[in-house]
């Protein structure tokens, strides 16, 4: 113990100041210091790795790789920056449309996708200001996209408002010509809460509405023929409840979403986070969903009286089906400001697990998984 | 601008602010908030209280670790910071000595030694496990409290709470813990007496404010005396013995959290006190046991 080595009465003094420099870390103390409290003190880098690859019954459909890149650096005590960049590869086919023309697809080709964000993040007494832009771009595809985040706190820190508004711009040029300086153009719209409701528990509800025109169509699948138009709304709503006891904590969320396509889809997902001795957190989760098919998709044989041009998609994406992606996390922390986690998801789709009602007929089961591995340094 | 007065109780004190502003609803505004945020500050860390924070940890001792919030952990590490530059003589688990000297038993006695020796153990912020997330007293019986700093602390938001509501004029004081934000209209610093420590009405100095705090610890605020020699409040808690180097410490800081953890440790560092104060790059006026005065602060005459 540090005082049994003072002698009665002696003091041990420090640096200069030392204690001044410590208070100012209080909450609250000196105004627009708060804002300190706000911002990121370090400064993280990452690198994450992503091997996916989906099939279907007898037949390996799609592989992507993608490494990315992350960093978050503080510039000062109010204004932090952060940005990514992704590099994907993409192999194989996409999955099949239906069961009946399994033989039809898969020309086995591999794309390259390259992909890029950065954010700037200022911190003020009650509110963060942050501004982004990003850009993606493939052989086929390129999109740039802008956005504006504010967020702001109560008095004591436990509310927090979101309001985010971004624009994405999109153009698309197929490979085989069939779409050609096609574009679309997208605006986004969150407005979010988050509470702090004890030290143990959290909750956050965000609804984002995204209102776009312009080429929906996959210019890659026959006859697909979408509207010009989508509006999206969706409403994620987060809780996060800590167990002292045990020391973990259980994520739960649901999500609800509803697009003018007709599709609306639920997902619920369950995590539990739990440390373990040695710096080490396993973290088991399973993720459910079901979702309705949209209005103008169409389950196989080909409708028949089909006119040319009329709204039209076999993508099993769009098709009615329910999902179950059980996952594990595996996250170590190494010291010295170094971590690093693996994650192994496994999705599995079929028509007959969705709920409410029935699914899609004609579409393969898919399967799916995914693993990650990443490594951090905190600096 | 007009001066606005606001007096209430909170902290088993007597308070008050003192706010320049144009507009008496915006300033009445902010006086609210700052008065709800002391008495929050007093709910949350009140040991007289059931309720609060400090008295769910203090009822933890010797069990399971005790979730905390972002600011109990805030206080916790300034608290950590305390007991490390000033050696452990600021030490948030001494409370517990209160048990063998108390300042209202009739007639009063100096405890014995072995009647401190039993407590001793308890007293030992090292031994206290926490993190940002949860505090665990390791030992049934260990107390923490947050004395020294929570009313100080209570005092630098208060400030902070007003200038952040558009004034920028004001003074703040708990129980005699003050802070200034900014000077008067025109320019005039505040000038805030110190009390006299051997005389309950009199001032024995005044400070000029133009920006910061005041705080004052002194032997005069609980005690007893046995022929003639006074045992106050503020208990060594490696010896258990009273501190009796200085009658009063002030001390001028920034912040008033710094001015009175600095005159907290001052009182217990007996001969060391100067040497630490210059350390922590602050103002101060001590009174000797003789009522002679020392620091940078000297007396008006």
């Amino acid at each position: 113990m540090a005082a049994d080595r003072a002698p009665d009465g002696a003091v041990l003094s420090a640096t200069s100041g030392a204690l001044l420099a410590a208070a100012l870390a209080l909450p609250g103390v000196a105004p627009g210091l708060a804002m300190a409290q706000a911002a990121p003190e370090q400064g993280v880098i990452a690198l994450k790795y992503l091997d996916y690859r989906d099939w279907q019954p007898g037949e390996a459909r799609m592989r992507v790789r993608a490494p990315a890149l992350y960093v978050l650096k503080p510039l000062s005590d109010s204004v932090a920056v952060e940005g990514s960049l992704v590099y994907d590869s993409v192999s194989g086919a996409s999955p099949l449309y239906f069961n009946t023309l399994s033989g039809a697809s898969g020309i086995g080709i591999t794309e390259y996708r390259t992909a890029g964000d950065i954010k700037v993040t200022k911190y003020f007494n009650r509110m963060a200001i942050g501004v982004g832009g990003a850009a993606s771009s493939e052989r086929d595809y390129l999109s740039r996209a802008a956005s504006l985040d504010v967020r702001v706190f109560s008095d004591d820190r436990n509310r927090t408002y979101a309001f985010g508004i971004g624009g994405e711009n999109d153009r698309i040029d197929s490979v085989n010509g069939i779409a050609v300086g096609q574009r679309r153009h997208t605006v986004d719209v969150l407005l979010g809460v988050t509470q702090v409701l004890s030290a143990q528990a959290i909750i956050q509800s965000n609804l984002a509405y995204s209102a776009g025109h312009g080429y929906y169509s996959d210019p890659y699948k026959l006859l697909d023929t979408r509207p010009d138009r989508r509006r999206t709304l969706a409403w994620l709503t987060r809780y996060h409840q800590h167990l002292p006891g045990i020391d973990a904590t259980v994520k739960v969320s649901y999500r609800y979403l509803h697009d003018s396509f007709g599709s609306t889809s639920h997902t619920a997902e369950i995590a539990w986070v739990q440390p373990v001795p040695r710096g080490f957190t396993v973290t088991p989760s399973l993720r459910y969903a079901t979702q309705s098919a949209a209005d103008f998709y169409f389950d196989p044989p080909f409708p028949a009286g089909h006119v040319p041009g009329a709204l039209y998609t076999a993508d099993t994406r769009l098709a009615a089906f329910g999902a179950i992606t059980p996952g594990l996390k595996l996250a170590a922390d190494l010291g010295g400001g170094w971590s690093a986690d693996v994650k192994l998801e496994v999705y599995r789709q079929r028509s007959s697990w969705r709920l409410f009602s029935d699914g899609s007929p004609g579409i393969a089961p898919l399967s799916a998984r995914w693993i990650q591995a990443g490594i951090a340094k905190v600096f | 601008m007009v001066l606005y007065r606001f007096e209430f109780a909170a902290m088993a004190c007597a308070n008050e602010l003192q706010l320049w502003g144009e507009d008496e609803a915006d300033v009445r505004r902010a006086a609210e908030f700052a008065i709800a945020d002391v008495r929050r500050i007093e709910a949350k860390y009140s040991r007289y209280r059931a309720d609060s924070v400090t008295s769910a940890i203090n009822a933890a001792a010797g069990g399971a670790p005790v979730p905390i919030d972002a600011e109990t952990a805030a206080l916790l590490g300034y608290a950590e910071r305390c007991h490390r530059v000033s050696g452990g003589l600021f030490d948030i688990t001494s409370g517990v000595l209160r048990r063998a000297w108390n300042f209202r038993r009739q007639p009063p006695r100096v405890p014995s030694d072995s009647e401190l020796a039993a407590l001793t153990p308890l007293v030992d912020w090292t031994a206290v496990e926490w993190n940002e997330r949860a505090v665990r007293l390791p030992r049934a019986g260990m107390e923490i409290d947050f004395g020294g700093i929570g009313k100080e602390y209570a005092v630098d938001r208060a400030a902070t709470c007003c200038a952040e509501r558009g004034l920028a004029h004001g003074l703040v004081n708990l129980g005699g813990d003050v802070r200034v934000m900014g000077p008067q209209p025109g320019g005039a610093p505040w000038r805030v007496g110190i009390r006299h420590p051997r005389r309950d009405d009199a001032a024995l100095a005044s400070v000029e404010l133009f920006e910061g705090a005041l705080a004052t610890s002194g032997d005069y605020e609980r005690f007893f005396e046995i022929d003639r020699k006074r045992y106050c409040h503020l208990i060594h808690p490696r010896t258990g013995a009273a501190a009796s180097t200085w009658q009063s410490v002030s001390v001028t800081a920034p912040l008033c959290v710094v001015a009175g953890s600095c005159a907290t440790i001052a009182m217990l560092a007996r001969e060391s006190a100067e040497v630490f104060l210059a350390s922590q790059a602050v103002d101060y006026l001590m009174v000797d046991a003789h009522g002679a005065c020392r620091g940078p602060l000297q007396p008006a005459s």
